[in-house]
C-alpha cells in the first residue's frame, strides 16, 4: 500500500479532478432537464440520377441522445452543388417527422470538376441545442433508357447506359450492373438484372406473369446503383405488358355468413318461424279478450252477476 | 264440485294468507344469500370482469353453466306442463302448476347469468339496435323473448280459473289488494261455456306452441356451441343432447320441488307417491334418453380419435374424472335403478336421486364449457396458472348463490300468490267430459 | 379537450392539403395513388405529419403520428387492394421483437398479445419450431359470423377489423375463432392511457375494457405506405407482408413474388381443413437458419416459463 502511494504524483490527481469536473455537469444535467445534454445531429444524403437531366437529393436529419436516436421535424436542410471550387446553393427544404427532406436538381447548368464530377453537400445550420452537421456526395452524371421491344412474340426489355463526356458527347458505361424493379404496395419488386456489354447495352426477357394495375400497366424502374462512380441513377417508363389485377372483392359477396346483411335462406327460415309462433300467440290473446267481451256482454245482459 | 273447491281453499288458506316465522327467517335468508350477490356483482362491474376466474382461453365460465342450468329447467317445465296438458293425464293435476312457475321463474333468471358474462352492460341495447340475424346470440335473443312472452301466456291461461275462484271466494279472508289484482286478472271469466271452450283451445295451442318453442330455443342455445369450431363443442347432436339434458334437469328439480312443497305446505293428500313415481318415470326415460346421447358424442369422438378431440377425452377422464363419473355415469345409472327396481321407488329415494341428477347435469354443463375452452386447437402456452386452467371465483359463486336464492325466492312468493296446487273447480268441467266421451 | 378538438382540426386540415398536395405530383404518388387504384409509377410516398408553428421537433421513432380514419371510414377496405401475410417458420428464433413493436404500437399490456409466438411440435418425432400467430383474417371469418352486433367486420381489402366501441364484450367471437387469435380487457389497463388520440378501430387503440380485440394487420400504418409492426420489427425477416392482388410480399428488406415464394417454399395455411381461408401463410421451416433452442436464448423467466409444458422443454429438462 505505502508503495503504491508513492506512485501517485499530482500531475495524476489534478488528471482525476479534471476528469471528475468534466463529469459532474453532465451527470447533473442528466437528471434535472435533457436540454441541457449536448445532443449529436447526424444528417445523411442520398443521391439519385433520374433520366430527364435532373438529380434527387434527400437527407435524413436525426438526433442522437442518451443513446436514442429521434427524428428532427421542421427543421431547414440548405443543399449546396459545387464543381470543386465554387459553392452554389441549389435549394432549402424542411424536414418532415421522419426527418426527411428533398429536391430535385436540373442538372442542365451544372458544371464538375476536372474528371466532371460534381460535388453535393446537404446542411444543417446550428439552431438552438442542435449543433450543425452537414453530409456530401460526389458523383458524375449518367443516364439510363429502357427501351420494349416485341421480337417474335417475345418481350425483351433493352437498357442502354450513357455518359457524357468533357466535351459533351454521350459516350457509353460499359460493363455495369442495373437491376430492374417494379414498384409495388411498399417495395421495388426485382424482376432481373443486366450486366450492360462493351458498348452498355443489355437485354432480358420480360417476365410473362406479373400483375400490372387495372389496365396491365407496369411501371418499369431500372437502376444502378450505389457505383463508384455514378452513385445511383435511374429511368422509369410504364409499359402495357402486365396482367390487369384482378380485384377480388371489386363487387365483394354480399350475401354471407359474415356479411352485414344475411343469407336470404336465413331470413326467410327466420321469418318463417317467427311468423308461425307470434300468429299462434296473437290467437290466444284473443281468445282472451274474447273471454273478457264475452263476460261483458252477459253482465250487460243480466247485470246481476 | 262447489263443496269441492270450498275444502281445497280451506286447506290452501294457510300457504296464501299468512307468512310464518319460518317462511320470514327462509325469505330473510334468501334476500341475505341476494344481497352477497349484488355485492359480488358490484365488485365485477367496478373492478372489471377480471375479478371472475374467466381469462382469455376459458372466456365462458360458470355463468354460461348456470345460464344454460336455468334455461334448461325453464324448457323442462314448459316440455312437461305442456305435454302433460295435451296428454290429459289426469295425474298431472297437483303437479303441473309447479312445472309452470319452474319455467317462467327459471326463464327470468337464466338469461341474467348471461348478462353478467357480458363485458360491457352499458352496451346491451346494440343487441336490439345492431343485431345481425347470422349471429346465434342474436337468434338466442330472439327466440328467449318468444318463449318468455309465450310461456307467460301459458301460464296465464292456466291460472286463469283459480284467479276467478280466489276472486270470487269468502271463505279465507285476503287483503283488499290482493282481491282487486285477482278481479282484474281473471277478466270477468265465470266458466260459461262459451268461456271455457275458448280457454281450452287457447290453452291447447299454447301447450302445443309451448313445446315446439322449448325445443327450438334449447337447440339454440346448443348451436351457439356448436356452431363454432371447437372440438368438443362441433357435433351435430348437440341441438338434440341439449333439449333432452335440458327436460332431464328439469323432471329432476321438478321432484325436488314436489318434495318440499309436499312437506313445507303439507299437501300429502294431493301430491302422493304415485306422482313421484310417474315423474321419476318420466326421469328415467330421459335418463335413459341422456345416458344415450352423451355415450354417442363421447364414443365418436374417442372413436375417430381426431387430434383435438383425443387431447379433450384425455383431459375429461384424468383432470375432470370425478366430475365425468358423477355426471356421465351416477347421473345416468342411479336414476335407472332407483325408479326401474320397483322395491327402491320411496319419495326419499327418488328425491334422493333428483337431487344427485341436479348436481350431475350441473356438472354436465361445466364438463361441456369449461374443458373444451381449455384445449383449444393450438395449445395455451402461458406462464400465469389462472390463464391455463379455470376456477370460479368467490364473486361467481355468489352470484349463482343469487340466481338459486332469486329462484327460490320468486318460487317462495309465486305459490304465495296462486296456489301451489290447482284448486279451480271450473279446472275439471269440459276436460273430465270430454275424456269420458274418449273413454 | 379544447385542445383535442384544435388537434383533430389540424389533422383533418392536414389530410386535406396532403391529398391536394398529392394530387398535384405528377407522377400520383403519395396517399391519393395508394388508396386508389394501382396505377402508381412510383413506389408509395410517406405522408407525413407536420407541425405548423414552425419549431423543431424531435419524433420517437417509434411514436409517428397516423393518421385515424373514423369508425365509419374504418368499415371500408382500402381500395383495390387485398392483404396477405407470409411467415417464413425456418427464419423464426423467438426473437419477440414482433410481439415488443406490435405491444408497443397498439399500447397493450404485457400478456395481452395480438401477436403470439407459440412453441409447436407436432408429433412426438417430428421437429419443434417456433411459431408466430397474428389474426390469420379469414376470408371465412367464423368470428364475424358470431358477432350479434356487427362489431367485428371484414372489409374489402380482407381485413378483419373490432369496432371496440360497438363491441359489447360477449365473447362469442374468442370461442369461434378457431386460433385463439382474440383477446379481452380484463380490466381498464394503464397502457390504455399511453394513447391520447382520439379511438379508431384501425389503430386498435386505445383499448376499452370489457371489450374484445385482436391483431389488425395495421391499416393505419398501411395507409401511409407502411408495413406493419411486427413485419419492420422483425430482424430476421420473418415476416413477409403485401397485397395479393399484386402478388408481392416484403419482408421490408427482400421482396417477393408471393406465387413464386409459395410455390418455391411449399407455402401453406395453418389448419387449412377447418375452412377458415386464412389470409396468412407459412411457409414450412425446412433449412432452418437457427436451431430451436436459440429461441430461448434471452428469454426473461416469465416468457421461458410459458413453454415449460411444451414436449421440447419437458425432454430437455435436466
Amino acid at each position: 500500500m505505502i508503495h503504491m502511494k508513492k506512485h501517485i504524483s499530482p500531475y495524476r490527481i489534478s488528471v482525476v479532478l479534471l476528469f471528475s469536473l468534466a463529469f459532474v455537469p453532465d451527470s447533473f444535467s442528466e437528471k434535472t432537464t435533457d436540454s441541457l445534454t449536448v445532443p449529436e445531429t447526424r444528417l445523411s444524403l442520398n443521391y439519385v440520377c433520374n433520366a430527364n437531366d435532373s438529380v434527387t437529393l434527400s437527407a435524413t436529419l436525426s438526433v442522437k441522445r442518451d443513446m436514442t436516436i429521434k427524428y428532427l421535424e421542421n427543421a431547414s436542410l440548405f443543399f449546396y452543388t459545387s464543381d470543386g471550387l465554387n459553392k452554389r446553393l441549389a435549394g432549402q427544404a424542411k424536414t418532415d417527422s421522419e426527418g426527411n427532406s428533398k429536391i430535385t436538381i436540373s442538372l442542365s447548368n451544372l458544371t464538375g470538376d476536372q474528371e466532371d464530377i460534381i460535388h453535393y453537400t446537404v446542411e444543417f445550420r446550428a439552431t438552438g441545442i442542435y449543433p450543425a452537421a452537414t453530409a456530401e456526395f460526389n458523383a458524375k452524371p449518367a443516364s439510363l433508357k429502357q427501351s420494349f421491344i416485341m421480337e417474335d412474340s417475345l418481350r425483351v426489355l433493352r437498357i442502354s447506359a450513357t455518359e457524357k463526356s468533357t466535351t459533351g458527347k454521350e459516350i457509353p458505361v460499359p460493363q455495369v450492373t442495373v437491376n430492374i424493379y417494379i414498384p409495388r404496395l411498399f417495395s421495388l419488386l426485382k424482376i432481373g438484372e443486366i450486366t450492360l456489354d462493351d458498348l452498355g447495352v443489355g437485354t432480358m426477357e420480360f417476365p410473362k406473369e406479373l400483375i400490372g394495375d387495372s389496365l396491365g400497366n407496369l411501371t418499369v424502374i431500372s437502376k444502378i446503383e450505389e457505383h463508384d462512380r455514378f452513385g445511383t441513377v435511374q429511368v422509369m417508363n410504364s409499359i402495357n405488358w402486365g396482367i390487369p389485377k384482378h380485384y377480388i372483392y371489386a363487387e365483394g359477396p354480399s350475401r354471407e355468413l359474415w356479411t352485414p346483411i344475411a343469407p336470404l335462406w336465413m331470413i326467410i327460415t327466420l321469418v318463417i318461424l317467427l311468423v308461425g309462433v307470434w300468429a299462434h300467440y296473437i290467437y290466444a290473446i284473443y281468445e282472451l279478450v274474447m273471454i273478457k267481451r264475452h263476460n261483458k256482454k252477459r253482465e250487460a245482459i243480466s247485470p246481476t252477476v | 264440485m262447489e263443496s269441492d273447491k270450498n275444502i281445497l281453499l280451506k286447506e290452501f288458506a294457510p300457504q296464501l294468507n299468512r307468512t310464518g316465522p319460518w317462511g320470514y327467517a327462509w325469505i330473510s335468508f334468501l334476500l341475505a344469500v341476494i344481497c352477497l350477490g349484488i355485492v359480488a356483482f358490484f365488485f365485477q362491474v367496478l373492478r372489471g370482469h377480471e375479478v371472475t376466474g374467466m381469462r382469455d382461453n376459458v372466456v365462458w365460465g360458470i355463468y354460461i353453466v348456470n345460464f344454460i342450468f336455468f334455461m334448461g329447467i325453464s324448457y323442462a317445465g314448459a316440455l312437461i306442463s305442456g305435454t302433460l296438458h295435451l296428454f290429459r293425464s289426469s295425474w298431472r293435476k297437483p303437479i303441473i302448476r309447479m312445472a309452470e312457475f319452474i319455467t317462467i321463474i327459471s326463464l327470468l333468471i337464466g338469461p341474467c347469468f348471461i348478462l353478467l358474462c357480458i363485458g360491457r352492460l352499458d352496451k346491451l341495447p346494440y343487441l336490439a339496435i345492431f343485431g345481425r340475424i347470422q349471429s346465434p346470440i342474436t337468434w338466442d335473443v330472439i327466440a328467449i323473448s318468444t318463449d318468455i312472452f309465450g310461456c307467460l301466456i301459458f301460464l296465464y291461461l292456466a291460472v286463469l280459473r283459480d284467479l276467478a275462484t280466489l276472486r270470487d271466494d269468502d271463505i279465507i279472508k285476503l287483503s283488499k289488494w290482493r282481491k282487486k289484482l285477482y278481479k282484474i286478472l281473471a277478466l270477468g271469466y265465470t266458466g260459461t261455456p262459451e268461456q271455457q271452450l275458448r280457454l281450452n283451445r287457447a290453452t291447447d295451442v299454447m301447450a302445443a306452441m309451448i313445446i315446439a318453442i322449448a325445443i327450438i330455443v334449447y337447440s339454440v342455445l346448443a348451436w351457439i356451441f356448436s356452431v363454432t369450431l371447437q372440438p368438443g363443442w362441433h357435433s351435430t347432436i348437440f341441438g338434440p343432447y341439449f333439449v333432452i339434458a335440458a327436460v332431464y334437469s328439469g323432471s329432476a328439480v321438478l321432484i325436488l320441488s314436489m318434495w318440499l312443497f309436499r312437506k313445507i305446505y303439507h299437501l300429502e293428500n294431493y301430491i302422493t307417491k304415485k306422482h313421484f313415481v310417474s315423474v321419476g318415470v318420466i326421469m328415467l326415460v330421459l335418463a335413459a334418453f341422456y345416458g344415450y346421447f352423451t355415450f354417442s358424442d363421447y364414443l365418436t369422438k374417442w372413436y375417430g380419435s381426431e387430434k383435438n378431440d383425443e387431447l379433450l377425452i384425455r383431459l375429461l377422464f384424468n383432470e375432470y374424472y370425478w366430475y365425468f363419473i358423477i355426471s356421465n355415469y351416477i347421473g345416468v345409472l342411479l336414476p335407472l335403478i332407483v325408479v326401474g327396481i320397483p322395491k327402491l321407488r320411496t319419495i326419499t329415494n327418488i328425491t334422493i336421486t333428483s337431487v344427485v341428477v341436479i348436481i350431475a347435469l350441473w356438472l354436465n354443463r361445466y364438463l361441456i364449457v369449461v374443458p373444451t375452452l381449455e384445449s383449444p386447437y393450438l395449445p395455451i402456452q402461458d406462464s400465469r396458472p389462472e390463464w391455463l386452467n379455470y376456477g370460479a371465483t368467490w364473486i361467481e359463486w355468489s352470484l349463482t348463490a343469487a340466481g338459486v336464492a332469486v329462484f327460490s325466492l320468486l318460487f317462495t312468493l309465486a305459490s304465495k300468490l296462486i296456489p301451489i296446487v290447482p284448486i279451480s273447480g271450473f279446472h275439471h268441467d269440459l276436460e273430465d267430459k270430454k275424456e269420458g266421451i274418449s273413454a | 379537450m379544447k385542445e383535442q378538438s384544435k388537434n383533430k382540426s389540424t389533422r383533418r386540415e392536414f389530410l386535406k392539403q396532403g391529398l391536394v398536395a398529392g394530387a398535384g405530383i405528377a407522377a400520383g404518388t403519395g396517399l391519393i395513388s395508394s388508396l386508389l387504384d394501382a396505377r402508381t409509377s412510383e413506389s408509395v410516398e410517406k405522408v407525413k405529419v407536420m407541425t405548423t408553428d414552425g419549431q423543431i421537433r424531435e419524433v420517437d421513432k417509434a411514436q409517428l403520428k397516423l393518421p385515424r380514419v373514423s369508425r365509419e371510414e374504418s368499415h371500408y377496405g382500402i381500395p383495390g387492394r387485398k392483404f396477405v401475410m407470409v411467415i417464413d417458420l425456418a427464419k423464426c428464433k423467438n426473437a419477440r421483437k414482433c410481439v415488443e413493436a406490435c405491444q408497443k404500437g397498439h399500447h397493450l399490456p404485457k400478456g395481452q398479445e395480438f401477436m403470439k409466438i407459440y412453441l409447436l411440435q407436432d408429433s412426438d418425432k417430428t421437429s419443434p419450431y417456433w411459431f408466430p400467430k397474428p389474426c390469420f383474417h379469414c376470408d371465412n371469418p367464423l368470428c364475424v359470423s358470431v358477432c350479434p352486433v356487427g362489431a367485428t367486420y371484414k372489409r374489402s381489402d380482407g381485413i378483419v377489423l373490432v369496432d371496440n366501441e360497438r363491441c359489447i364484450g360477449c365473447k362469442f367471437c374468442m370461442t369461434g375463432c378457431p386460433y385463439s387469435t382474440r383477446v379481452f380487457a380484463w380490466k381498464h389497463y394503464p397502457e390504455f392511457d399511453e394513447d391520447k388520440e382520439p379511438y379508431s378501430p384501425e389503430a386498435g387503440s386505445p383499448g376499452k375494457e370489457g371489450t374484445v380485440s385482436k391483431c389488425d394487420f395495421c391499416p393505419d400504418l398501411i395507409r401511409v405506405g407502411k408495413v406493419p409492426y411486427c413485419v419492420s420489427a422483425c430482424p430476421m425477416g420473418v415476416i413477409y407482408f403485401g397485397d395479393i392482388d399484386e402478388d408481392t410480399v416484403t419482408n421490408g428488406t427482400d421482396t417477393f413474388q408471393f406465387s413464386q415464394l409459395i410455390k418455391d417454399r411449399a407455402g401453406y395455411r395453418y389448419l387449412e381443413n377447418l375452412g377458415t381461408r386464412p389470409c396468412v401463410y407459412y411457409l414450412p421451416p425446412v433449412d432452418r437458419q437457427y436451431d430451436v433452442s436459440l429461441g430461448f436464448g434471452d428469454l426473461n423467466e416469465e416468457i421461458k416459463n410459458r413453454y415449460n409444458e411444451t414436449p421440447y422443454v419437458k425432454k430437455h429438462k435436466p
